[in-house]
């Protein structure tokens, strides 16, 4: 948390939505979400994640939910739309809808240009973003040259040159590949940091740990918000959402089975780099790992709890 | 893939070294001038000239004509048409007749008029390329940007050259997802239908992408209006450019008000 750690970034109240059709999105939705603070989205496809991010700087709204999202401790204005990306910048899916510009430098300056920001600060901000996303003198780029990863920095640039105080990004890792993948999560990591108050939908279970300090599950209405381990630990609610633990916590439930002792599942390769030092140091030396007569119910109790396919 | 306009922007040429908004504003006058013209040598003149700065600007012929030829296939009945149009009217003295179709010398007066009409056009869509095949489609945009042009025409002209490239993309996508499940394009309704619906879908998509889209902007700050950084400077040879073109224009104007050549080469 940063100093300025003083009131929430976002608060949500009793949020309904539906939509033209009258399918319901949004149920009840209520939470809220601290200065500085990390927070992953999770629930299944059609849970309203998306719909979500886009109340949250009043692109969507609804008369009856009128006041229910406050960003930095004031009410969305639905006629004052233009001026939220100040406070909260939205990343969305796809980042073609956002790369609408001829060139890439024209689609990051778009933002600050919009926000009244002067030229040349301008012109500074488009520099900054770019290298903040590794992708420095991609100013006259065209964007619908770019590999897939690319257009994913390129559109959280888009949102950084407004510098934000808290982003909102859906799916950002969804879609590429290993490497582009770790090179977005470090830039999370980064704007994590930085004492940003991030906001990030996704499905890539493995990569929460590292990003967030804190999950919310959503399904249509918020059915589980705590700490990454909290939620992680809530097997009947995570099988309930057809949610997943990390694979590490996965292995080390299957390495209990075989007789290591852990209370604590590690979330992460770190964890878990700390819990095996830790755990060889107590046995003095050496882990023993053996197989005992529950070991293959275990294992198989394991392994089944987030099998969906196999309910 | 459609083919890019702008595909020979990045060679150097004095067109290409002309600032934008200068090349627009001059060659857009030059092509109003000769479509304004109704003097077959008049239009000949123009059409030399607008071989020359095709010439000078280095874009290849063959990219010019494979494109005009498209054009040409358009203005073509044209010539079949108008010379048998007037056919048996009263100064129509007949030379031949083709199974009750007579030709007269008014026709083939007006077959000259017809090749006029259509060197007029050829010359026309010959003068897009010097004028925007020069530069790449962004800076053309912002040359739009800078001369003022109405900041709605600027945008829905930038947006359609933004997405265009991503329907097309879809559409082949469409089109192969057709493909790899049987699908083959045969003269036969259940082709027209097929691809009628594969076109009624495009237009679905690109109406929820533009949704998106608009929702990304809106979350960017946009308020209706786009603005760009863009610099022009103008040096002495973009003014010197744009006064030789300019001045070739109103010349030919001058040279129609005057009725040059009208002994043997004007009509009406």
């Amino acid at each position: 948390m940063t100093n300025k750690a003083t009131g929430a970034a976002i608060h949500v109240h009793d949020l309904n939505y539906a939509y033209p059709d009258g399918t319901v999105a949004l149920k009840q939705v209520s939470f809220e979400i601290a200065r500085g603070e990390s927070i992953a989205l999770v629930g299944p496809n059609g849970a309203g994640k998306s719909t979500l991010l886009l109340h949250l700087n009043g692109i969507l709204h609804s008369t009856g939910s009128r006041g229910a999202v406050e960003i930095l401790g004031k009410p969305i204005d639905p006629k004052k739309v233009h001026e939220m990306p100040k406070k909260i910048g939205i990343v969305f899916q796809n980042p073609d809808d956002m790369l609408f510009m001829p060139l890439l430098g024209d689609d990051v300056a778009f933002g600050p240009i919009n926000l009244g920001v002067a030229k040349d600060e301008v012109k500074r901000r488009v520099r900054e973003s770019l290298e903040r996303v590794g992708l420095a003198g991609y100013e006259t780029r065209v964007s619908h040259h770019l590999s897939g990863g690319e257009k994913k920095r390129a559109a959280i640039a888009t949102v950084l040159s407004m510098e934000p105080e808290i982003i909102a990004m859906d799916e950002p890792t969804a879609n590429l590949d290993p490497k582009s993948r770790a090179e977005l999560i470090e830039i999370l990591k980064g704007l994590k940091n930085e004492g940003k108050t991030l906001i990030i939908i996704t499905h890539d279970v493995n990569a929460i740990p590292e990003l967030a300090d804190r999950v919310i599950v959503l399904n249509k209405t918020v059915v589980a918000d705590g700490t990454t381990r909290e939620v992680f630990s809530d097997t009947e609610m995570l099988q309930a959402a057809g949610l997943e633990i990390p694979t590490i916590m996965q292995f080390f439930e299957v390495l209990q089975a075989f007789g290591y002792p852990c209370d604590v599942l590690p979330l992460s390769i770190d964890g878990a780099v700390m819990n095996l030092t830790q755990t060889i140091k107590n046995e003095a030396g050496h882990v023993h790992l053996h197989i005992h007569k529950h070991t293959h119910s275990e294992v198989d109790s394991a392994r089944s709890k987030y099998q969906h396919h196999r309910e | 893939m459609i083919s890019e306009i702008d595909r020979y922007a990045s060679l150097s040429s004095p067109i290409h070294r002309w600032d934008p908004r200068f090349r627009i504003v001059s060659i857009f006058t030059l092509i109003f001038s000769v479509v304004l013209l109704y003097n077959l040598q008049l239009v000949i003149i123009g059409m030399i000239f607008a071989i020359i700065l095709t010439g000078m600007s280095k874009i290849p012929f063959s990219f010019v004509l494979a494109r005009m030829k498209l054009v040409f296939i358009f203005v073509i009945p044209f010539f079949v048409i108008l010379p048998f149009t007037f056919m048996n009217t009263d100064t129509g003295v007949g030379i031949a007749s083709f199974g009750g179709i007579t030709l007269s010398y008014r026709g083939i007066e007006y077959a000259l008029f017809a090749t006029m009409i259509v060197l007029k056009a050829l010359v026309a869509v010959m003068l897009v390329f010097p004028m925007i095949g020069t530069s790449r489609m962004d800076i053309t945009i912002k040359a739009l940007e800078g001369l003022h042009l109405p900041n709605k025409l600027v945008q829905m002209f930038a947006f359609t050259y933004r997405y265009i490239f991503v329907l097309d993309d879809e559409f082949l996508r469409t089109d192969r997802a057709l493909a790899a499940r049987g699908f083959k394009k045969r003269g036969n309704m259940y082709t027209l239908t097929t691809v009628s619906k594969a076109i009624a879908m495009l237009f679905v998509k690109s109406y929820e992408r533009a949704d998106r889209v608009f929702y990304a902007m809106r979350s960017k700050g946009y308020t209706g209006t786009i603005a760009t950084l863009h610099e022009f400077h103008a040096r002495r040879q973009d003014w010197i450019n744009t006064a030789i073109v300019v001045g070739f224009s109103l010349l030919l104007q001058v040279a129609a008000t005057l009725d040059t050549f009208s002994a043997t080469g004007g009509f009406i």
